[in-house]
Parts: C-alpha cells; sequence; structure tokens
C-alpha cells in the first residue's frame, strides 16, 4: 500500500478544509481572489475526487483506499476513513459540483464574499467526510457539520424569507439527527459486549447481523431457532424496530421523504444559487445514502418489516411530488419539489432490494445531482437577471435567450428521464427493480411508472411558461442570453447528462459490488440462504495498539 | 421449405459481414447532422446548412440501399445470438454493452432484416425527399438550423427505433421521435397554441411509453421466470431436442439481456400456446411458480398483459383510441414535419412495433383481438371526424389516424405483411398529399381553410395532378398502390380467425369496409373544394402561385411512388411460403414473419383460409367508388346548388358534432386533466401547507414553546431547588438501571 492509497481519502477530504484556513487570511476586500482560490482549491478537490475515482478498483473488495488511525481509543473511536463504489461515486459527484458552485455565484454573491466562500469549502470537507467515514461517530460529526454552513449560506445569502427557512432547515434535520445519535448510542451499548465496544462501522454491523440472523430465522416461522436466540437478538427483536425508525427518521427527513418533506422547498426557494445546488446535488443523498449504509444493513429484519409501508411513502413520494409541482407558482419551488418527486425514485429503488433497484437508485443519486443541480443553477441565472421567481412573471424567454433556452430543454430531458440522458438508466433500472421485487406489490409499481407522465406534464409545462409564447413583460425583452462563465459553468453538467445517458457502463461498473453487498445485506432480515463473506463488512484492521476499551481483560496491550 | 422471392440478385457482391460493421454509420450520419447544424448551423449559414442535412440522409439512404440488397441475398446470415443457428436474409451488429445491473443488461446492438430494410427506404429514402422539399419550404424562416438540426435529430432518432436489436434500445429511438415531435410541433413556440400542441403530443405520447415501459417490464419478468423454471425442469427438455440451444439461450439471456429481439425469438419458440394440448412441457397455460410478482399467474396471463400494455404504447404513438388527439394537433408544425413524422414515419411506430413483435402477438389471440378491434373503431372514429374538418391539414391528420387504424386492424388478424405494405404505401400518398397540402399553403399565403380555397386547379396544375393522384391513391382506386395495400388488409380480414374471437375478422372486415367508404368520402370533399370549382372570394391572395422546382420535383417523386408502390401488393404475383402464389410485399418479408406465421398454425391462433382475393376486390373497389362518388356529387353540384339553405337537421346535428371532434378533448379536460389538477392545488393547500406545515410542523413547534414557557418556571436560580431535582433524577436513573442488571 503506497502512501497515495492511504492518504487520498483524508486528503480529498480535508484538502478543502486546508484551502479554507488559508483563504481565511486573505483580505475581506479582495473579492476576485477570494472567489479565485476558492474556485481554483474545489477545482484541485475535483482533481483528487477524479483521482480517488480513478484508484477505486470495480473489481477489488467493498472497501478500498482505507485509513484507520487511533483516535478516542478508550471508546472505541478511530479515524477510520475508506469508500465503496457508491460512496466513491457520490464523492466524484460533490468534487464535481465544487468549482460549477464557485463559478455559479461568481457574481450572484456580493456581501461577505469570504465568509460565503469559506462557508462552501466547509460544506465540501463535511459532504466528503460523511460519504468518507467508516466510523460511525466520525459520520456523525461530519453529518451535522454540514448543517452549520448551510444553516449559514440560507440564513445569511438567501431571499426575503431566509430566516426563517435556515431555522426549519435546521430544525427539522437536527431534531431528526438527534434521534439517530440515541440509536447510534443503543447499538453501541446494546449490541457488543463491554470492553469490546467500538464506534466501527464493522464492528457496529459484524456485531448485529448474527442477531438479526436468527431474528429472521425465528420471524421466518422456525420455531426451533425461536428458543435459542441470544439476548441480543430477543432485544432486536423488540428495539429493532425502533432503531431502524430513528436511523430512517434521521434519513428520511435528508432525502426527504414524504411526509418530512415542507422544509425542502422553503430552504430551497431561500437559498442562494450554491445553496440550492450543494442541497440538491449532494445533500439530499446523504439521506439516501445514509439508509443505504446504515440504516438498513444494520437492521435488516426491521427493514423488512416496514419495507412496504416505506415503498408506499417513496411512491407517495413520487406521485405527491409531482402533483405538487403542478400546484406551484414559484419556479424554485417547483424544482424543488421535482426533487422530492425523483428522490422518490431513489428510495423506491432501496426499498425494492434487488440488484436492478439498488444500482437504478445509486444512479439516479448521481442523476439528480447533475439533473437538479443544472436546473438550480440556469434559473439562477435567470433569477440573477429578472429578481423574480414567480413563473408568470417569464414567457417568451427562448426568443432573448437562445442558447440558455437550449441548455435549459437539455436538462429538462435529462429531469424526465428522456432515453439517450442520463436519467433514464436511473428511472428505467429503478422501476425495474421494483417490478422485480418480490415483496412490493405490483400496483405500486405502476403507480410509480406513472412519475414519467407526471415528470413530462410538469417540466414541460414551466417550460412552455418560461420560454415559449410571446414575450409579455418588457423586461424579458431586453434579457441577454448567457455569458462565457455562465456557458462554461453550465456545459459541463450538458455534458455529463450526455456521458451518463450514453455510456451508464463506466458509472455502473464501480457501483456493482456496492450494489451486490447491499442487497445482501438487506436480505439477512429475510432469512434467505447466504454465505456470511458476502454480508460480512471487512475492513482494515486497526494496526496501531487496540483501544484499552476494546482489550479483554487480563491481556497485555501488545498486540 | 420456404421457396422466398427476391426481387434482386441473388448474392450480395463483397462480404455482407463489411456491410454490418457499418450499420451504425447510418444512424450516426444523421445523428452528427443534427450535431452540426444545431451548434454550427447558425454560423455556417443556410445554403451549407441545408446542403449538410440533404447529405446526412441522402448518404444513409445509400448505405440503407446497400442493406436492402444485402438482405435481399440469401448469403446474407448471422448467428443468432439466442439459439446458435444462422438467421438469413438478415445482418446484425453487436457494439457493446450499453448498461446492466443485476439479471438485466441492454445492448447496443443493430438488427436489419427485411422489414426493417423496408422501414429503412421509407425513413431514409421519403426522408431525404422531404429534407430537399424542406429547403424551400423553410427558405425564409430564420430558425432554419433549428429546423433542420431537429429533423436530422428525428431521422437519426426513427433509424434507432427500427434498427434496434432490443426492445430497450428500440425505445430510445421510440422516445426519441416523440421528442423530435414534441420540438417541431412547437417550432414556432412564440405562439402559444403551437407550444401547447407540442406539450400535448409528449404528454400523451408519455401515456403510452407508461404503457410500453410496463409491457417491457413484464417481459423482463416472463423471461426471468421462464429460465428460472426452465432450469429447474432441465431447461425445458421437452421442447427441446437440442439441449445446447437451450444453453444458448440462457446465456444469451443473461449476455444480451432479456429484451433482446433475438432471446425473445426464441422465447417464443420455446412457449407452446395453450392450444396445442399435444406438446409437453412449459405452455403459456403453465402457472408460474418462480418467486415474483408474476408467482401465481400463467404465461399466458402474462403475456396477453404486457402486449396490451405495448398496444397502448403503440396506440399513444400511432395515435389510436384513446390516445389520438395529440395527433391533429400536431399540424402546427412545419408541414413538411407532418409530412415526414405524422404521417410517413413516426406515428407508424406502433405497427412496425407490432410487426416487430409479430411472433409474440400471434400467441395471444386476447391481444390481437384488441389491436384489431382499436384500430377498426380508429378507423371509422378518426374518418368521421375528418368528413367536417374545414383545415386542409386537419383533414389529412385525421385521414392519417384513421390509415393508422387500417394498418392496426391489419397487425389485429395477423396479416403483418399487409399492414407493413399499407404503411409503406401510406407513407407515400400521405406524404405527398401533405406537402401538397404545403404547396397549396406556400401558394395562398399560408391560407388551410379549405372554404376559402377552391379552384387551385389551374393555378397550381403540378401541385394539383399530385395531389389528385395521391387522393386516388389513398381512395383506394385501381390500379394505385393504395387500392392493393388496404385491400390486402381487408381481405386478410376477411379470411381470418382468431382463436377464440371468431367474430373479429367479419366485424373488421364490415367496419374497414365502411372506414374505406368514408375515406373515399372525406378525401374527394378535401380534393373537390380545394381544387375544384371557383376561387372562394374570400381567399387571402387573389392568385396562389405554383411552387418552385424542389417541392414540385419531391411532389412528382412521391406521386411517381404512389403510383408504382402497387407492385407490391398485386396478389398472386410471386410464389410463396408453402407453395401458393402471394403478392410480391408478402414474399419480401416472408423470412421476417417466418416466425410468426410458423407460430400461428402450429398453434392454431389464427387461421387464413385460402380464398381468391378478386370478388373482395371488386367489392372494395366499388365501395371506394361510390363513396368518391357521392362526395363529388355533393360538394360538386349538390351543394353549390343549394348555396344559402340550410342543411337538413340530422346532418347539421351530425356536422356540428364532428366538427367540434365529437367533444373528446372536451371530455378528457372534464374527466381527468381539471379535476387532477383541481387535486393537486387541492392537496398542496390542505396536506402541504394545511396538515403538514401547519398542523405538524407549526404544531410541534406551538407544542415546544408552550412547554418551553412552563419549563421556564424551574429555572429558578435556587441551587436548593436543582440539588433536589437532581438528586431525585439520579435515585430514579440507579433505580432503573438496578432493575435491568438484576433481571
Amino acid at each position: 500500500m503506497t502512501t497515495l492509497t492511504t492518504w487520498i481519502v483524508t486528503l480529498t477530504v480535508f484538502q478543502p478544509l486546508i484551502s479554507a484556513a488559508i483563504i481565511a487570511l486573505l483580505p475581506q476586500a479582495e473579492k476576485r481572489l477570494v472567489r479565485g482560490w476558492t474556485f481554483l482549491s474545489m477545482f484541485m478537490n475535483f482533481g483528487l475526487t477524479v483521482l480517488l475515482y480513478g484508484l477505486f478498483d470495480p473489481k477489488g473488495p467493498e472497501f478500498q483506499l482505507e485509513q484507520r488511525l487511533q483516535w478516542i481509543s478508550d471508546l472505541g473511536i478511530s479515524y477510520h476513513v475508506g469508500v465503496d463504489g457508491l460512496a466513491v461515486s457520490l464523492m466524484l459527484l460533490t468534487g464535481f459540483l465544487g468549482p460549477l458552485v464557485v463559478l455559479a455565484s461568481w457574481t450572484s454573491i456580493e456581501n461577505r464574499v469570504k465568509s460565503f466562500h469559506l462557508a462552501l469549502l466547509l460544506i465540501q470537507s463535511a459532504m466528503l467526510g460523511t460519504l468518507a467515514s467508516l466510523d460511525v461517530i466520525l459520520f456523525y460529526v461530519f453529518f451535522e457539520a454540514m448543517l452549520v454552513p448551510m444553516y449559514l449560506i440560507i440564513g445569511m445569502w438567501g431571499s426575503e424569507k431566509r430566516i426563517q427557512a435556515a431555522m426549519k432547515f435546521f430544525l427539522y434535520t437536527l431534531a431528526g439527527s438527534l434521534v439517530m445519535l440515541v440509536a447510534i448510542l443503543a447499538v453501541y451499548f446494546l449490541a457488543q459486549p463491554s470492553g469490546t465496544r467500538s464506534f466501527d462501522y464493522a464492528a457496529f454491523y459484524n456485531s448485529l447481523a448474527p442477531a438479526n440472523r436468527e431474528l429472521a430465522a425465528c420471524l421466518a416461522g422456525k420455531a426451533a431457532s425461536c428458543a435459542s436466540m441470544s439476548p441480543l437478538a430477543k432485544a432486536l427483536g423488540v428495539y429493532g424496530p425502533w432503531m431502524f425508525l430513528a436511523f430512517a427518521v434521521a434519513f428520511a427527513i435528508k432525502v426527504p421523504m414524504f411526509p418530512v418533506h415542507t422544509w425542502l422547498p422553503d430552504a430551497h426557494t431561500e437559498a442562494p444559487v450554491a445553496g440550492s445546488i450543494i442541497l440538491a446535488g449532494v445533500m439530499l443523498k446523504m439521506g439516501t445514502f445514509g439508509f443505504w449504509r446504515y440504516a438498513i444493513p444494520l437492521f435488516p429484519v426491521a427493514a423488512q418489516q416496514m419495507r412496504v409501508a416505506f415503498a408506499v411513502l417513496a411512491v407517495v413520494g413520487i406521485v405527491y411530488g409531482a402533483m405538487m409541482c403542478l400546484a406551484q407558482t414559484d419556479v424554485k419551488r417547483l424544482i424543488a419539489y421535482s426533487s422530492v418527486s425523483h428522490l422518490g425514485f431513489c428510495m423506491l429503488g432501496i426499498f425494492a432490494l434487488t440488484a436492478e433497484g439498488a444500482a437504478g437508485s445509486a444512479y439516479q443519486m448521481l442523476n439528480h445531482g447533475v439533473s437538479t443541480g443544472a436546473l438550480f443553477l440556469l434559473f439562477g441565472f435567470l433569477y440573477e437577471r429578472r429578481h423574480t421567481r414567480n413563473i408568470i412573471d417569464f414567457g417568451g424567454v427562448a426568443r432573448t435567450m437562445p442558447v440558455f433556452a437550449a441548455l435549459f430543454l437539455i436538462i429538462t430531458f435529462s429531469s424526465i428521464a428522456v432515453p439517450g440522458t442520463n436519467g433514464f438508466i436511473g428511472e428505467f433500472l429503478v422501476l425495474l427493480g421494483t417490478f422485480k421485487s418480490t415483496k412490493v406489490p405490483m400496483w405500486l409499481a405502476v403507480l410509480a411508472t406513472s412519475g414519467v407522465i407526471l415528470s413530462a406534464a410538469y417540466m414541460l409545462w414551466i417550460v412552455q411558461r418560461v420560454f415559449f409564447g410571446p414575450v409579455v413583460q418588457v423586461e424579458n425583452a431586453r434579457l441577454r442570453d448567457v455569458n462565457g462563465r455562465e456557458l462554461a459553468t453550465s456545459l459541463p453538467f450538458v455534458v455529463m447528462v450526455l456521458v451518463m445517458g450514453v455510456l451508464p457502463g463506466f458509472f455502473l461498473d464501480r457501483l456493482e459490488t456496492s450494489t451486490r453487498r447491499y442487497v445482501a445485506r438487506a436480505q439477512v432480515g429475510l432469512d434467505v440462504q447466504q454465505r456470511d463473506e458476502d454480508t460480512r463488512v471487512t475492513v482494515l484492521p486497526l494496526s496501531s495498539p487496540t483501544p484499552v476499551a476494546a482489550l479483554p481483560a487480563g491481556t497485555s496491550d501488545q498486540r | 421449405m420456404l421457396a422466398l422471392v427476391n426481387p434482386f440478385t441473388d448474392a450480395f457482391p463483397g462480404a455482407p459481414e463489411n456491410l454490418a460493421n457499418l450499420l451504425w454509420v447510418i444512424v450516426a450520419l444523421p445523428l452528427a447532422g443534427a450535431f452540426l447544424c444545431g451548434v454550427l448551423g447558425k454560423f455556417m449559414g443556410r445554403a451549407n446548412t441545408n446542403f449538410l442535412a440533404c447529405f446526412t440522409v441522402f448518404a444513409s439512404f445509400i448505405l440503407s440501399c446497400l442493406t436492402l440488397w444485402a438482405v435481399g441475398a440469401q448469403s446474407t446470415q448471422f448467428i443468432s445470438p439466442a439459439s446458435g443457428v444462422p438467421v438469413r436474409w438478415a445482418l446484425w451488429l453487436d457494439l457493446g454493452r450499453w448498461f446492466s445491473a443485476g439479471d438485466f443488461s441492454a445492448h447496443y446492438g443493430f438488427l436489419v432484416d427485411r422489414l426493417t430494410a423496408a422501414m429503412l427506404m421509407v425513413i431514409t429514402g421519403i426522408g431525404f425527399l422531404i429534407h430537399l422539399y424542406s429547403t424551400e419550404y423553410m427558405e425564409h424562416d430564420d430558425g432554419y438550423w433549428r429546423y433542420f438540426a431537429y429533423l436530422n435529430l428525428f431521422v437519426a432518432m426513427m433509424l434507432t427505433l427500427v434498427m434496434a436489436d432490443n426492445l430497450v434500445l428500440l425505445f430510445v429511438g421510440w422516445e426519441g421521435v416523440g421528442l423530435c415531435s414534441y420540438l417541431l410541433i412547437g417550432f414556432w413556440y412564440r405562439d402559444t397554441e403551437k407550444a401547447w400542441a407540442g406539450r400535448k403530443a409528449f404528454i400523451t405520447n408519455r401515456i403510452g411509453d407508461f404503457g410500453f415501459l410496463i409491457g417491457m417490464f413484464l417481459l423482463v419478468l416472463l423471461v426471468g421466470a421462464t429460465e428460472q423454471m426452465g432450469r429447474e425442469t432441465a431447461l425445458g427438455r421437452s421442447n427441446f431436442s437440442d439441449i445446447g440451444r437451450a444453453r444458448a439461450w440462457v446465456t444469451a439471456v443473461h449476455d444480451q439481456g432479456p429484451l433482446n429481439l433475438e432471446v425473445l425469438r426464441e422465447w417464443a419458440l420455446r412457449m407452446p400456446a395453450e392450444t396445442a394440448k399435444d406438446r409437453p412441457g412449459m405452455t403459456l397455460g403453465t402457472t408460474i411458480t418462480t418467486e415474483g410478482p408474476l408467482k401465481g399467474k400463467t404465461f399466458g396471463q402474462v403475456l396477453t398483459a404486457a402486449l396490451l400494455l405495448l398496444l397502448l404504447g403503440a396506440a399513444g404513438k400511432s395515435a389510436q383510441i384513446p390516445l389520438y388527439v395529440w395527433l391533429p394537433d400536431a399540424m402546427a408544425g412545419p408541414t413538411p414535419v407532418s409530412a415526414l413524422i405524422h404521417a410517413a414515419t413516426m406515428v407508424t411506430a406502433g405497427v412496425y412495433l407490432f410487426c416487430r413483435l409479430s411472433f409474440l402477438l400471434v400467441l395471444s389471440p386476447t391481444a390481437m383481438a384488441w389491436v384489431a378491434m382499436i384500430g377498426a373503431l380508429t378507423a371509422i372514429w378518426a374518418a368521421l371526424i375528418a368528413f367536417a374538418q374545414d383545415d386542409i391539414k386537419k383533414v389529412l391528420a385525421y385521414s392519417t389516424v384513421s390509415q393508422l387504424g387500417f394498418m392496426f386492424m391489419g397487425v389485429g388478424v395477423g396479416v403483418f405483411w399487409a399492414a407493413a405494405l399499407h404503411l409503406v404505401t401510406h407513407a407515400c400518398f400521405k406524404a405527398c398529399l401533405f406537402l401538397g397540402a404545403g404547396s397549396v399553403m406556400h401558394g395562398n399565403a399560408d391560407e388551410t381553410d379549405i372554404r376559402r380555397l377552391g379552384g387551385l386547379r389551374k393555378e397550381m396544375p403540378w401541385t394539383w395532378a399530385t395531389f389528385a393522384i395521391a387522393t386516388l391513391a389513398i381512395t383506394g382506386i385501381v390500379p394505385l398502390s393504395g387500392f392493393f395495400s388496404k385491400d390486402a388488409i381487408l381481405h386478410g380480414a376477411h379470411t381470418t380467425e382468431v382463436a377464440g374471437y371468431p367474430w373479429v375478422g367479419h366485424t373488421v372486415y364490415w367496419m374497414g369496409l365502411f372506414g374505406a367508404l368514408c375515406t373515399a368520402f372525406y378525401m374527394t370533399r378535401l380534393y373537390v373544394l380545394t381544387f375544384e370549382g371557383k376561387r372562394a372570394p374570400d381567399a387571402r391572395v387573389p392568385h396562389a402561385h405554383e411552387s418552385g422546382f424542389r417541392m414540385v420535383f419531391v411532389l412528382v417523386f412521391l406521386a411517381f411512388l404512389s403510383v408504382v408502390g402497387v407492385v407490391w401488393g398485386i396478389p398472386e404475383l410471386v410464389p410463396g411460403p408453402g407453395g401458393r402464389k402471394v403478392a410480391l410485399m408478402e414474399g419480401y418479408l416472408a423470412p421476417a414473419m417466418n416466425l410468426a406465421d410458423r407460430l400461428a398454425s402450429i398453434y392454431d391462433t389464427v387461421t387464413h383460409t385460402e380464398s381468391s382475393p378478386w370478388l373482395g376486390f371488386a367489392i372494395a373497389w366499388a365501395v371506394a367508388l361510390v363513396g368518391g362518388a357521392t362526395a363529388w356529387l355533393v360538394f360538386r353540384s349538390w351543394l353549390p346548388a343549394r348555396a344559402g339553405k340550410p342543411l337538413p337537421n340530422y346532418i347539421a346535428l351530425f356536422w356540428s358534432w364532428a366538427r367540434a371532434k365529437f367533444y373528446v378533448d372536451e371530455l378528457y379536460d372534464l374527466l381527468i386533466i381539471r379535476p387532477f389538477t383541481v387535486l393537486s392545488k387541492g392537496l398542496y393547500k390542505i396536506v402541504d401547507a394545511g396538515l403538514i406545515d401547519g398542523v405538524a410542523v407549526g404544531g410541534t413547534a406551538g407544542v415546544l414553546r408552550r412547554v418551553g414557557g412552563w419549563l421556564r418556571y424551574t429555572q429558578t436560580g435556587n441551587a436548593q431547588n436543582y440539588a433536589t431535582v437532581m438528586a431525585v433524577g439520579l435515585l430514579i436513573s440507579i433505580g432503573v438501571v438496578l432493575t435491568w442488571v438484576l433481571r
């Protein structure tokens, strides 16, 4: 193992933070300098994520490029980072969006420029850290660390009702994650024998998995296995659903799933462009990622029990989110609700528990980051020119801004999953996976498929109202088309839309192992025959001295 | 062995494999053209853009001709990935995997057999002519580069649709053409109406695609279940003497993906229908036992469901009941677009789909009956609406809907070759009619109301002559192409029995005959009002002018095709399958329809009785003559003579209903669109803003505020109070822990 492969993840995660420290030293008044340096560091960060993505071996083990260092040994907390296929893909997405976000707010942010860019860099580190953590406490720290800069971005640089929206965003998310913290502690104390307790993801999973198996066997009606259940399995039978729900609520709020989605439209509407892009692009995926990495694998039995209920919520999200779009008068609110609908597909794929569904869901996470991020970006350009979000204030924009209209149209097609764009691959696989699913009833899958009609209905409606028809308002007649910077910001999105639509194999390959593992882990809850190594989390052992707490009594601390 | 017709030389000069390797170029050329026109068209200038757009399609046409030649030769073959046996008269190119996940995968693969080759001729041939026509038609429009980019993209997508070797790639073309249609209908987007028409078309198509998607998923599940169950019963040993062939199929299911056409063909072969009682093993009547959503259903039920869902998809794209409503509105686009997309190619995609999947369709008589009846109903319904339309393009649009209904009838009764033939001839004469209408509009300051045209016979002689020929072709007058193609369908319907649905064939036949009568009537009306009589007094321009060379050339060429197309339909011309004499098209398509015919005859799902077609032809001809003559009398003599007098009541009533398209748009609006919009808005106000945000979130916040208010009283600042609370709390905690530990 070379130094590069050891340190690459850490470097990627903390590089924005270090850059932030340097940029903090720049004078406040030098706006161009601050923007330029932030852009450069974000671009470097993108380079690092690309490198990371390249170093990740699709045929290799599940977790790669790990690094594990002592941290708080007494409590079994280590600094443990590493990536699996999903994490590395989402990190690439995060890195991809980073420099574009800086470019997008080049002219729209004029006050407190330095603080703004520091917040962007902090949030970048926090998001990458959340994805890379393999220690639950480390994950939790990063997960919470995302909140504050985002709260500031919405609250300080947002539009009129920004304070209210920021509060709502903060409280909603915080409430969820506090419940999750309780569940984390519960697993820590409940699942692991005293003295060997660790917050490591592997320890968490591997200690729960056998108990989950026993419980699943018992619930499957094998009376003999019920009698011989371990205390942990019994406890899981009682508290498992609650702990699952504690995780699930935290992540469901983040996704957001119906009915805890109402913070999203407010946050998106009030946030500045950069905030919206980051929020839609990456932050929502922390919810789906959480389900994939934590909630379902840790509590597969409970997840299986509540699977249909969650699938119903996901489908309600798809249909209801789309219907909400049709009722909006505000462009950004509409795009925000379309996120609810799209993330419904992600959740459905996750709860379909088939390889197709899970792969589609993971792909849809990436797609949504690209296409909805781009929608917010593009509408940001328009907002900068017109300072209104009302749909009725537009009309005929295609005439005055033809290039802009073309860009928006391409992204629209991606958003409504026209084949040839990235959206199609994701939606197709999710729906196919849902149809293949044994537990999710078929009428639910059919209902989810109706999302393809509804998405076309609302997206083409908005395109129609904004771009087509005669120019009614004078302001729209004087709009200038996108400039070089704006074009340079949006073209990468268009390229990604097409590349991910035409050559999805490149991205799907890296998701394959994660997908297989995820499905196998979720199936633990079904009492199916499987080999232990299909689900076991194998990670780098801690090379340095074992934490005191982990030592059995009477052994020396040499290993 | 079948004695197959080969209208070309028997050997293809040069190796067919080399040509197969070039199949992707056919698609890539117009695709590149679209990109260049779209990105650089503005800077290249009009002439260069025109040239580029026409050139790419023409080059594709040349390559298509080569493939047509190749698939005409017996030596052309490829090894089917699904069975390991050679497939003759076809080319195949596999460009590798597109995406895969779990058990599913889809490839970039192109397959050209004779059916595809015929479609290629229509798409690139007529496509090129329409590109050529457009260079003149759009010569005053500043958006020419956009127009040609869209048009080239359309051709590329349509080619993808017909050349795809699997349903997923086919779906790319399927939605792609819908996309281009959306862009081109709303080409003049500054006009709100036109832009809305584009959206309506796209969404209606999406409703169809919703069915298409689910149909595909069901097919995936079916193939998966067959494979699973086949594995349990030693790969369906009872169906196959050759176990290696079964293994090849299983490999192909995983490698090529379950939606590959060869995989599906092999599946159809493995699946004897229920009627074949003497065949043991897995049949369509077998109950599915593998775990999954299909458990407990039979293969036949699921297949029928899948086909009916595909029928919904086809109804969307091919404008059949109940999804036909978008096509008349789609006339908002430039007229050449109407000719290419909304008459000749895109709207025939549904017919193509069922010809392509004919081997599946014949396994399900129920689905066939549905297809036939939907087609027959649409044919009559649209024709009735066409009676009373006054917009020249709207009449042609409803006529297209009606003619597509005829093709669906043909597909539904299992005469796939006749449907395909009607598709080809219709493409020629309908394109000619639409372009003729475009020429009329071009020469009359974009006037489309036939009541304000008239008398154009003298002023636009070329347009008149070609329009007249095409009108005769569509009404079915001997010896023009429409006659034999339409009557082949009617004859097929008359002599066909779909198993379990004995009434379908005859019903469809009589309905079709009535449809033909209506066709003759409204087409003659259109022709008479536009070209005969005197020029209308309220015409937009005093004198119409004939169009220029490029437009006229295209019209003449298409009219010529509408005449010579008859060659393909003359019955009993060449020796065909089973030793009987068949029409050229039937013989030509025999290799492509081979499997469907085989399955249909083995399992008796479709029975064709042999009978001489000539008597039926005479009846159909008489019907067309009667319809045409009636319209001629009514609109040439009777109505002008009664000018100013009101029509009889029953006619006036029918007329006003037909003119209003029987209020179907209004009905959909009232029953579906409005309730849904109201429901959305209501849900937003009540559930989202009211219940969730107001009651739940707001309520929680309120409760917390109040609780916080109460808790404030505990913050007394008195250390003794705090200590008491601490002590009590500690005691309780210890108690809880102790009970937990000691339990």
